[in-house]
């Protein structure tokens, strides 16, 4: 897991597998940048090949604290197993999803994103 | 992990059923063991890919489903296919720090993302439950392959 500084707001990284045993370090890293005032977090799931329920948990609670603060949990996000996970859950529009970073410089924020390899 | 068997082997269900047992420590950091094997028997069963991910995904949410694996114990897999169907059985032996599997039973056997685990658990599965079995809680779920004659 890794994160970079986006203009837009920070962005991190996560690759391979995101489960049972990801999940806490992954809340950990987002609740922190909460913390420090971050309302708009970037979650970059390019990587990423699998996603469990408490995964979710932890994207929906997130988002949750994201919104009360005044902001969003955006997914970046093109893996289909991913996907799916979303769209069963019914979670696929409750998150602004986009397909690559440079999508973000389409947001609201409307900064320009830097690709970060 | 402490044991992984097989036994009456048996490709594509053309006889008996092939079982594979598979016990480990309830631990996050080992939960990929059950998603492993969940694969490999699914190719064994004739499952394509799509429906290996599914099986992979639906075993991660029986065995998380426990809150054991957060509390210490062993967790059981019994992983069953015969003609192009696959049968997971999950149970948990607590530890001497767990104590979920005493008297639980309904609803409080599943954690905390318990109702995403059933959404997902319906979409991915032919069929899914919750039993009590010799006064422990057991998950289980049954796939069967799109393709089979079954």
């Amino acid at each position: 897991m890794t994160q970079v500084s986006e203009d837009n707001g920070p962005l991190v990284v996560v690759d391979g597998e995101i489960d049972l045993a990801v999940a806490p370090s992954l809340r950990e890293r987002l609740e922190t940048l909460l913390a420090a005032g971050h309302s708009t977090l970037y979650l970059d799931l390019l990587d990423a090949t699998f996603l469990d329920s408490t995964a979710l948990g932890v994207l929906v609670t997130v988002r949750e604290q994201c919104q009360r603060a005044g902001g969003a949990l955006h997914l970046i996000v093109t893996e289909p197993r991913i996907l799916k996970v979303l769209e069963i859950t019914g979670l696929a529009t409750a998150f602004p999803l986009h397909g690559s970073r440079p999508d973000l410089a389409g947001t609201d924020q409307g900064d320009e994103t830097t690709r970060h390899e | 992990m402490k044991r992984l068997d097989m036994s009456d082997r048996d490709d594509r269900g053309g006889g008996r059923p092939e079982v594979i047992a598979l016990s480990f420590p309830a631990r996050a950091d080992l939960v990929a063991l059950a998603r492993f094997t969940a694969a490999s028997v699914g190719a064994r069963a004739g499952f394509d890919v799509e429906e290996i991910e599914d099986l992979r995904l639906a075993v991660d949410e029986l065995v998380v489903s426990f809150e054991a694996v957060q509390a210490g114990g062993t967790i059981h897999l019994r992983y069953t296919h015969d003609a192009g169907t696959v049968t997971i059985e999950c149970t948990v032996e607590p530890g001497l720090r767990s104590h979920p599997s005493e008297g639980i039973a309904g609803g409080e056997l599943w954690g905390g993302d318990g109702e995403l685990s059933r959404q997902l658990l319906d979409a991915l599965v032919d069929e899914h439950g919750r039993e009590q079995r010799q006064g422990r809680p057991c998950v289980w779920l049954r796939k069967h392959r799109a393709n089979a004659s079954a």
